[in-house]
């Protein structure tokens, strides 16, 4: 009985979301990416952003790598889902300047890590 | 007469020459963005502004204030005096000369020992009103020469 | 004097009178003990000496009997009631702390009866008693106020809605230090017994009878003591109050941080109670290897001075002279700029009475890369014989715990009451329960014990040392089992003071090589300060006369305040870093201020006068843009193109420790030795030596203001006035 259940939870199948296999979620995130490259010039045109065509560019793909490592399908997808919500916000001015600005992280300003920089900003 | 819309130029001479000529109505223009025509002078305060009226405008824009020219572009709504305040928004239509209370403010500044003379807004200046803490500060800061009295001379080799 | 009759009491077979002082231990002194009692506390079987109180035996098993006038390190007086017990065939309850156990004794601390003796007398203790918790500064950590919550009475009887009956006493004036309301006193009679047998100060008493009562010094009189903050932390209702602590805050509100007091070279252990970032109170915190639960005044009230002459921003002379607020970068590049262009051979550096032993090694480090070596001490100490290189010569190595084992105690130009008070309170303690006698070489101060005064002229200490004294003391010192001799440091600043030093080596370790016990260490030097040891073991040069000869082109003083570095001594162009944390003598000399933490805003290490390295914890942050002191000078290091390789706390403590473990091994001393060589090394410096001993702190007003902490403190500025006033009283 047991041994029937461990077999029940090893060999089971976990359901897809979308995609059945690696390769056709690997479509669907570069289907992403490119949705998102062609919406780059208006990204650049509606928000009055201090950030060029390239930097924008340069940034949707760093945000593209920071889940590179991600293998499990049905995360990706789940990923995929998220960006094109994220697309969409985007489009209908759901977002507005400060929300894309955001991406960049403009305020925060970098701790200090070397020894000097930490002591004349009275920082540990 | 229409076509060419001589009557318009026409004004527009009057307006200058009564502004004063071309480069007094270009500093103005300048100053103001707005230059009016046929104004009527009806009074000065005590810091030097005219306020005048043209009733031929249309309500809001028929009484106005010219700064005195020593500010020159740093004018300021809070320049204007208590008591021209009141008929320059049409609070009321009497000038401030024919109501007794702001005659008295107008004329005699100190007619009361507590009333301030008008001033401006100092906000973004030097002369800006900061208010200071009164929580005493719990660290005494040294002053940077004085040294504490010591009992007993110290003994060296 | 208390001495007599306690010793009669002794006589008269009271072991209970002293029997927790009586532990000691070193073995040929304890006696044959007696087999132990069988008592039953509640009934549960427990075996104590015969001797013990009954109240001794219920903490032997975990029961707690209420209390107010008994107090472990005081003598039992048993007069407050509060400790009583029903006793199994015993007709009345007995006093628990005054009763000594009986063989099958069966004591009942939670019977109605013990309830109902202890409701009624914490009924008779609130009858007389006013109800003004609200605004009493005990109020939160009164005894009585828990002890009424736990034994009292549910309800009142007390029916004077009148306000007519109850007792009220006019407030004493004992001071700036301890505050009076004489009315809150329940007569515990714990302040006298510890002015008489702790402080040795008979002035306070009784007076009265009944409700007539009133504790007070019988004349208008300050309480003239050093360790007179104790009796506020003894009183178990609010009579006795800390005056500048009054109404300033709720024991709840506070925090409360283990840290070691700086002030004088014993490192007690204190709490520092903090709130919104200011420093209210310091309390003591027991250890009984150095201040058992007292503390002197200086380290309790001296707090204020914290907050007092702040370094708060860094500050570099501008042209006309005047020391100005700048950034920390404009500071430190100014300051590495002078000590980069410096000849290595013309920098000096000079560590002060309050710096740490982690910023010592750093500075020392810093300097040593910068190719100098001058790195001194304020204090003098021979560097002849074997200097400091051995760490014994310089050292309390008795202990200040064994000194209460000692029965002869010679000490050679040092007033211990001032230079360290609960040393002195050891000496005493021992003079007392111990039949310990006391001789002094030096001039004649009040110890607060009877002392033989041998003399005052240093050649006495060649004589004894070289045996040709016909002093009796000499017999005195040679029959004792346990002497202890104590140097006073500051004896060693004079010419002769290598002399001194090999005299009082050579006779303590002559007496010490006639020992049975071979384990106990007699010589001892008391050093003045906090730093002293530290920088000693850490490797600077005591005394900064000879680097100041050599007329240096950049000083660097870290806290060094005392006054020894002077304008006049130093070149005219030499340019003065003064690093610390009080505007004083240092930083009103100086080009360039750095500000640096106070012992209660840095976590820092302090190896006190025995050896024992001991750590603050941070209380209070830094005020302003004050650093800690290594980190200064590690920042310096780096814009100085000398770079230290240390960047944390640990790493730092990790250097101390290769420098010697001894500095990092909290809480322990190590035992010294090598005695033997440091008195061969000694030798030769024995010339004769003709001067007279004479010591720095004679009277208690010079006690008070000692360094820059306790200058700047106002309270302590009213106890200097106080104390001169009452000299000049009729009492």
């Amino acid at each position: 009985m047991a041994g029937r259940e461990t077999m029940k939870t090893t060999c089971r199948v976990v359901k897809p979301l979308m995609s059945t296999d690696f390769c056709e979620a690997r479509r669907r995130a570069i289907g992403l990416y490119r949705a998102f490259y062609r919406y780059i010039p208006y990204i650049h045109k509606y928000f009055d952003i201090p950030k060029s065509e390239s930097q924008i560019r340069s940034k949707i793909r760093e945000q593209f790598y920071k889940n590179a490592c991600v293998t499990d399908i049905r995360i990706i997808d789940i990923l995929v889902m998220k960006g094109y919500m994220e697309l969409q916000e985007i489009k209908y001015s759901w977002q507005q300047k400060g929300h894309v600005m955001a991406n960049w992280k403009p305020t925060i300003e970098p701790r200090p890590t070397d020894f000097i920089s930490k002591f004349l900003n009275g920082k540990d | 007469m229409s076509l060419l819309a001589l009557d318009k130029w026409a004004k527009l001479v009057t307006i200058i020459s009564q502004n004063g000529g071309i480069f007094k109505s270009i500093y103005k223009l300048w100053r103001f963005d707005t230059l009016k025509w046929n104004g009527k002078l009806v009074g000065t305060d005590s810091l030097g502004n005219k306020y005048y009226e043209n009733p031929y405008y249309m309500l809001g824009r028929s009484r106005w204030v010219e700064y005195n020219d020593y500010v020159r572009w740093d004018y300021d709504a809070t320049q204007i005096t208590p008591e021209w305040y009141g008929w320059l928004h049409y609070k009321t239509d009497r000038l401030p000369h024919e109501d007794p209370a702001k005659y008295c403010i107008s004329c005699c500044a100190w007619y009361q020992k507590w009333m301030l003379p008008p001033e401006e807004n100092l906000s973004g200046t030097e002369l800006a009103y900061y208010p200071y803490s009164t929580v005493r500060q719990h660290i005494q800061v040294w002053d940077g020469k004085s040294v504490c009295s010591r009992p007993t001379p110290c003994v060296c080799k | 004097m208390l001495r007599q009759p306690l010793t009669r009491a002794l006589a008269l077979s009271s072991p209970s009178r002293v029997a927790p002082l009586a532990a000691r231990r070193f073995a040929d002194q304890v006696q044959a003990q007696p087999d132990k009692v069988e008592v039953f506390i509640d009934d549960k079987p427990v075996y104590v000496p015969p001797g013990t109180t009954v109240l001794q035996a219920a903490a032997e098993v975990g029961v707690e009997i209420p209390r107010f006038c008994y107090h472990e390190r005081l003598a039992v007086a048993g007069n407050c009631r509060m400790c009583l017990v029903e006793v199994e065939k015993s007709p009345k309850p007995v006093a628990a702390c005054a009763m000594p156990v009986m063989k099958g004794m069966r004591v009942k601390t939670n019977s109605d009866l013990t309830r109902k003796a202890r409701e009624g007398v914490m009924e008779f203790l609130l009858v007389n008693h006013p109800l003004d918790c609200p605004i009493c500064d005990q109020g939160g950590e009164c005894d009585l106020q828990d002890q009424s919550m736990a034994f009292g009475s549910d309800r009142s009887r007390f029916t004077d809605i009148h306000f007519s009956g109850k007792r009220a006493v006019e407030d004493k004036d004992v001071g700036p230090l301890i505050k009076t309301i004489m009315t809150r006193c329940i007569h515990c009679t714990r302040c006298i017994r510890f002015a008489s047998e702790v402080a040795g100060i008979d002035d306070l008493g009784t007076t009265g009878r009944g409700t007539d009562m009133q504790v007070g010094t019988y004349v208008e009189k300050m309480f003239l003591s050093e360790l007179s903050g104790n009796v506020i932390d003894l009183c178990p209702v609010g009579a006795l109050t800390s005056k500048p602590y009054s109404f300033a805050a709720r024991p709840w509100e506070t925090r409360r941080i283990d840290s070691v007091d700086v002030l004088d070279p014993l490192g007690s252990n204190i709490v520092v109670a903090t709130r919104t970032n200011e420093v209210l109170r310091i309390l003591p915190r027991t250890n009984e290897e150095i201040n058992e639960e007292w503390l002197s005044d200086k380290s309790r009230f001296a707090c204020d001075g914290l907050k007092r002459q702040r370094l708060v921003t860094p500050m570099v002379k501008d042209s006309r002279g005047n020391l100005t607020p700048v950034e920390w970068e404009d500071a430190i590049v100014a300051a590495a700029r002078a000590l980069r262009d410096c000849p290595s051979d013309k920098l000096l550096a000079v560590a002060g009475d309050l710096a740490d032993a982690e910023s010592l090694v750093a500075l020392k480090d810093f300097v040593n890369r910068l190719g100098s070596e001058n790195t001194c001490t304020e204090q003098f100490f021979p560097a002849e014989g074997s200097g400091t290189d051995l760490r014994s010569s310089y050292l309390l190595n008795t202990k200040i715990a064994n000194v209460e084992g000692a029965d002869f105690v010679l000490l050679i130009g040092t007033n211990v009451r001032f230079e360290a008070p609960l040393l002195n309170a050891r000496i005493r303690k021992a003079f007392i329960h111990k039949e310990t006698d006391v001789a002094l070489i030096g001039p004649k101060v009040d110890l607060t014990y009877d002392y033989t005064h041998v003399g005052d002229s240093a050649s006495l200490v060649k004589d004894l040392a070289t045996g040709t004294s016909s002093n009796e003391i000499l017999k005195r010192l040679e029959s004792a089992k346990r002497p202890v001799v104590i140097l006073g440091a500051d004896q060693l600043k004079t010419e002769e003071g290598a002399a001194l030093l090999a005299y009082t080596q050579e006779l303590a370790l002559r007496l010490q090589d006639n020992l049975q016990d071979k384990e106990w260490k007699v010589l001892n030097v008391l050093q003045r300060t906090a730093s002293q040891v530290a920088a000693l073991d850490i490797g600077y040069r005591p005394g900064v006369g000879a680097a100041l000869a050599a007329g240096p082109r950049v000083v660097y003083l870290l806290g060094a305040d005392s006054g020894i570095v002077t304008r006049e001594a130093l070149p005219k162009d030499a340019v003065v870093i003064y690093q610390g944390h009080h505007g004083d003598a240092g930083a009103s000399i100086a080009d360039i201020v750095l500000p640096g933490a106070a012992y209660t805003e840095k976590r820092a290490t302090y190896v006190n006068a025995e050896g024992r390295a001991q750590q603050t914890l941070v209380a209070v942050t830094p005020p302003g843009l004050a650093r800690e002191d290594w980190k200064i000078i590690r920042a310096l290091s780096e814009v100085a193109g000398a770079g230290l390789p240390y960047d944390t706390l640990d790493e730092v403590r990790e250097r101390l420790n290769q420098v010697s473990p001894a500095l990092v091994a909290y809480g322990d001393v190590q035992p010294n030795n090598y005695f033997a060589q440091a008195r061969a090394l000694a030798k030769s410096l024995q010339k004769p030596v003709s001067g007279k001993l004479d010591v720095q702190l004679k009277q208690l007003e010079d006690y008070f203001m000692t360094d820059a902490i306790s200058r700047a403190s106002p309270t302590m500025a009213k106890c200097v006035q106080a104390v001169l006033k009452q000299k000049t009283a009729p009492y």
